[in-house]
């Protein structure tokens, strides 16, 4: 029984494994075995040739546009990225300030319309995108925003909001009062008290809402192709997608691409998964 | 008694940092503004485009036509048959990642060597842009040289390689797989989050009544997986029914594919039909509002247990 188990077990862990990794390793091999080796039939499964000329093509050397109009892959890949690094960075950035504070007024402050204020910010999530993109697309034109990163930054900022207030509170609910109660008796303000008291207990909490606002914003890509147009503001999930429409036979290529957007991302997720689990399952709970 | 001593303008700082209600509207005001000019007032401002017979190539001739593009788009069959895929890739989606998900957690919740590390896997596929998610699955399917084929050929399965996304039905259910893939992994953290806090003690007394494995898991981990389910339920119909990115990249306009989200896509942004594009999207909008209710229903009724 127990060992019929145990290899029910390890039959499960298996399947897991390869549900997990086979789509990412065949991404993967794509990128760095030779062209005539993954065209192959059937393609060669293990790499016995290794090269790194998909690598440095795109993001070197650069192969021209097929379409004509003179934007290089290297251009498309090496742009995308910068935008997309100051994008999810500055957005990551304004929400670990921005996130405590606003959990902490709805965790610990009472104020008159409290629950309007928070359904208010909540009820965003309830407001589906299209009508959003529609709307902004023209506001967006009338006020400059349309192909900026600012642009970008204060939209992925506004819809890290809802969700990351209602984990902040939810952290904070969780954490004791008696602390706080103790500095306030011995003279702290309120803010104080919050600084000084409760970020340092919720920094885990904290450390959660930045890393999957990171994430978020990363990969992003609704709202960037319609409110971007050109390569000054253009996030690397919008220059991929174009980047896979050009090079459609060249699968080797559009694989390193496709690799080096996803390789930020993952190593975030590698990095801080501990958190990431942490914010992923407080969020929904509390 | 402290504050007596600082100067004034200090002092009314403090009364500010000390003041809950002044504090707290301090903090809000600019959230609520930021919001109002990102969604709610967007929101709005798409509202009166529905109303309105508004071509973006056509701006002069853009005016008021009241309901007309409700009735409209409720007229044309294309919506129904958007609607019709929307629902079966919400249908399909739902379960099957429930199901993995269940297993999934319920495994990494066992005690074996390289749990974390076979944790860190299943949550990659979370992290990938959803875009990038849809080119690796254009690419494994590919009838050309991809991995499907490569895979069935390798094993005899197949004589030779076939065009997975050609058939409508398949690519529709391909393109759902394409979505499973992604979102399995947040519905298994859940899960294993929810299974963690169920206290062994539980299965402890249980096994010294004679219960078996398969008893606990009937009797003690799902009742009290039941709410989060519920919660794990809704938030995949959510993301489910607004899948765009990865449909985006898989099969792009195909109309197999062309889901509510993609129908709206292709009228608003595509034939510049702002108009029809933000009834359809109001319409959709009401499907999102009924789901997101329940949500927020349901989650309330959870935290009150």
């Amino acid at each position: 029984m127990i060992k019929g188990k145990r290899i029910l077990l390890y039959l499960c862990i298996i399947i897991i494994l390869g549900w997990s990794f086979i789509p990412l390793y065949w991404l993967i091999l794509s990128s760095i075995i030779p062209q005539v080796d993954l065209y192959s039939i059937p393609p060669h499964w293990i790499p016995t040739r290794i090269t790194l000329e998909n690598f440095k093509s795109i993001l070197i050397t650069g192969k021209g546009f097929r379409g004509g109009i003179g934007t290089t892959a290297t251009e498309l890949i090496k742009k995308g990225l910068i935008n997309s690094l100051i994008v999810a960075g500055t957005t990551t950035l304004i929400m670990a300030v921005t996130a405590p504070l606003v959990g902490y007024v709805f965790a610990r402050l009472n104020f008159p319309g409290k629950n309007l204020f928070f359904f208010y910010i909540i009820g965003m999530i309830a407001v589906p995108s299209w009508p959003v993109l529609i709307g902004l697309f023209s506001e967006f034109s009338k006020l400059g925003l349309l192909d900026t990163l600012g642009g970008l930054i204060i939209l992925s900022v506004a819809y890290r909001m809802p969700f990351d207030t209602w984990f902040m509170k939810g952290y904070l609910d969780s954490v004791p009062t008696e602390l706080e109660d103790a500095a306030r008796i011995d003279g702290c303000t309120l803010l104080g008290a919050m600084f000084k008291v409760i970020l340092p207990l919720s920094l885990p909490g904290l450390m959660a809402v930045v890393i999957i606002s990171f994430l978020f914003s990363w990969n992003m890509f609704m709202a960037p192709l319609i409110l971007t147009y050109t390569l000054k503001s253009k996030p690397i999930t919008v220059t991929i997608s174009e980047f896979v429409g050009q090079y459609y036979a060249e699968w080797n290529l559009m694989s390193a691409g496709a690799l080096v957007a996803i390789i930020p991302p993952i190593l975030v997720a590698l990095l801080f998964q501990k958190y990431i689990i942490k914010g992923i399952v407080g969020g929904a709970i509390k | 008694m402290k504050i007596k001593n600082k100067g004034k303008w200090q002092e009314s700082f403090y009364n500010i940092a000390d003041n809950e209600k002044w504090l707290a509207y301090l903090i809000l005001v600019p959230v609520v503004i930021l919001i109002f000019f990102m969604a709610y007032f967007p929101a709005i401002q798409s509202f009166r485009f529905s109303l309105m017979y508004y071509n973006t190539r056509l701006p002069a001739r853009a005016h008021f036509v009241g309901l007309n593009n409700y009735i409209k788009i409720l007229k044309n069959p294309l919506f129904f048959e958007a609607l019709k895929r929307t629902a079966y890739f919400v249908l399909i989606a739902v379960g099957t990642i429930l199901c993995i998900a269940l297993v999934f957690s319920l495994v990494l919740n066992e005690n074996f060597k390289g749990r974390p590390i076979l944790r860190a896997l299943v949550m990659l596929a979370w992290a990938i842009p959803p875009v990038v998610n849809g080119f690796m699955w254009k690419w494994l399917l590919n009838g050309d040289f991809g991995f499907l084929n490569g895979i069935l050929y390798q094993f005899g399965l197949i004589s030779s390689y076939k065009p997975w996304l050609k058939d409508p039905f398949a690519a529709l259910n391909w393109a759902t797989l394409t979505f499973v893939w992604r979102f399995t992994p947040f519905v298994t953290i859940l899960l294993l989050g929810a299974l963690q806090s169920i206290p062994l003690e539980l299965y402890d007394s249980a096994k010294v009544d004679g219960a078996g494995a398969r008893s606990c898991l009937w009797y003690i981990t799902l009742p009290l997986l039941r709410p989060m389910l519920t919660i794990a339920l809704i938030i995949v119909m959510i993301f489910a029914f607004t899948v765009f990115d990865e449909i985006y990249t898989l099969t792009g306009l195909d109309p197999a594919t062309k889901t509510l989200m993609m129908y709206d896509y292709e009228l608003s942004f595509e034939k510049g039909r702002f108009g029809l594009g933000s009834a359809l999207a109001y319409i959709i909008g009401i499907f999102m509002f009924l789901i997101t209710y329940f949500y927020i229903k349901s989650i309330y009724k959870e935290v009150k247990h």
